[in-house]
């Protein structure tokens, strides 16, 4: 497939003076960028089969049209190679939907980044890892797809720090932010099937979300004592952060899963299990500095999740050690996770043909 | 691929703000309770504004509702305004 580039062309020799060049415009995140050639951005495009005007989706607040060329610059610029460029746009696709509240999330001064989850067979084929490092620079793909949303967001939607983004702090999410499930021994089905996509199919789904809170337990074998210590850190997260309900992400390692396996939970028991314990009260900001804002509503409980079916369990994580963590949702309900398979395409769902 | 773009012309500016009806859209949070209140306060003293109109966005981090920027039409001037 071969289609017309749009985008403006600049011919420079030089691979120190490309990179002056980018980062004099503001067109990157402070790391050196691949060249986006004309070859490598065709290349991304022949390998999701869109034409380069194909229009991804619709930012409606921003009023810009997304379309595959410039995602696909960015996703080279990033660099990510061909087979990584459909995660990319599937996760554009995902984050372009209504209930993501994607400007918000991208301007708040809450300061989350975009979670980018992989599922299916797409992680073996590009080499996604999901075990040592998870969340740190685990492999190259997914650094490459996580900086790619990062780059797409700053280029197309100008979400550099001072202009769209008024984060008050942001976090290391922002650089790039995407993990992949360890589905082979997880011991239950993959978060995108819990969320109704086809086994076979690969998927992502995307969270606002704020950075990484890690917890340790590696003194019991019992799940709820595991589960416990998981719920404490959600409560914090409530009393310190946001009291809202939302999409909570628990991370978990193969040593707890382990013991979850061994007792026979699955993703159901885990999920039934934080919804009744991630639960305070609002009283409880009083012993946090906050209790100007607690008001009448002392005795008023609140819930880290809206339903069970809101956390988003994941199995991820090194082969030894007790550590997991929790990944709170930036703005409660009103910004929504949401999963996609990968190779949808907007506009494709058939009660929408004529 | 053809694309429709349409070009608007800003609202005219206005030369004093004495006697007009000035909107104010508040996100919601905490800190604009007090924030606008002095915002309103500082119109109707300082500029002899006659009206001042205060609505409130359900989402602070989304756009207004439909219902505001349909009023805000009627308004003469419509400030938006964090208050964080």
């Amino acid at each position: 497939m071969s289609s017309e580039l749009n985008s403006q062309h600049f011919d420079i020799d030089d691979s120190v003076d490309v990179q002056e060049f980018y980062h004099s415009k503001g067109w990157t995140d402070g790391f050196p960028i691949v060249p986006p050639t004309p070859t490598a951005v065709q290349a991304c495009l022949n390998w999701a089969l869109m034409p380069a005007h194909q229009i991804i989706g619709f930012e409606p607040v921003r009023e810009r049209t997304i379309n595959a060329e410039k995602l696909a610059i960015n996703a080279v610029m990033a660099g990510c190679l061909p087979m990584h460029f459909p995660a990319v746009v599937a996760a554009w696709m995902a984050m372009l939907k209504e209930e993501f509240l994607l400007h918000g999330a991208t301007a708040s001064t809450g300061g989350c980044a975009i979670l980018v989850i992989l599922n299916g067979t797409i992680r073996q084929e590009i080499g996604a890892r999901s075990d040592f490092n998870v969340l740190g620079s685990a492999d190259r793909a997914t650094s490459v797809i996580g900086r790619a949303i990062r780059l797409t967001l700053i280029n197309i939607l100008k979400v550099s720090p001072g202009a769209i983004d008024r984060s008050t702090l942001g976090h290391p999410g922002k650089i790039s932010y995407c993990i992949s499930e360890d589905e082979e021994n997880s011991g239950w089905s993959s978060l995108a099937e819990s969320r109704d996509i086809p086994k076979d199919a690969s998927a992502v789904t995307v969270l606002a979300a704020g950075a990484p809170r890690q917890i340790m337990n590696e003194w019991t074998t019992k799940p709820e004592e595991i589960l416990d210590t998981y719920a404490a850190e959600m409560r914090a997260n409530m009393r310190n952060y946001s009291i809202w309900a939302g999409n909570y992400v628990v991370i978990m390692p193969p040593q707890h899963r382990e013991h979850m396996k061994v007792a026979g939970w699955g993703r159901q028991e885990i999920a039934n299990y934080l919804f009744e314990k991630a639960r305070i009260k609002r009283s409880e900001w009083s012993s946090v500095g906050k209790g100007s804002v607690v008001r009448d509503k002392a005795d008023i409980e609140y819930c880290a999740l809206p339903s069970p079916d809101h956390l988003l369990l994941i199995a991820a994580g090194g082969p030894a050690g007790g550590f997991g963590a929790i990944i709170p949702p930036w703005l409660g309900t009103k910004s929504q996770a949401v999963t996609l398979a990968i190779g949808s395409c907007v506009g494709c769902d058939p009660s929408e043909e004529n | 691929m053809n694309l429709n773009v349409t070009i608007l012309e800003p609202a005219p500016r206005l030369k004093s703000l004495k006697g007009k009806t000035v909107g104010l859209i508040s996100n919601g949070k905490e800190g604009t309770a007090g924030f606008f209140a002095h915002v309103d306060r500082l119109l109707r003293e300082r500029y002899q504004v006659s009206k001042v109109i205060l609505r409130t966005k359900s989402n602070y981090s989304a756009p207004a509702e439909d219902e505001i920027i349909d009023e805000a039409r009627r308004w003469d001037l419509a400030i938006s305004g964090l208050g964080d």
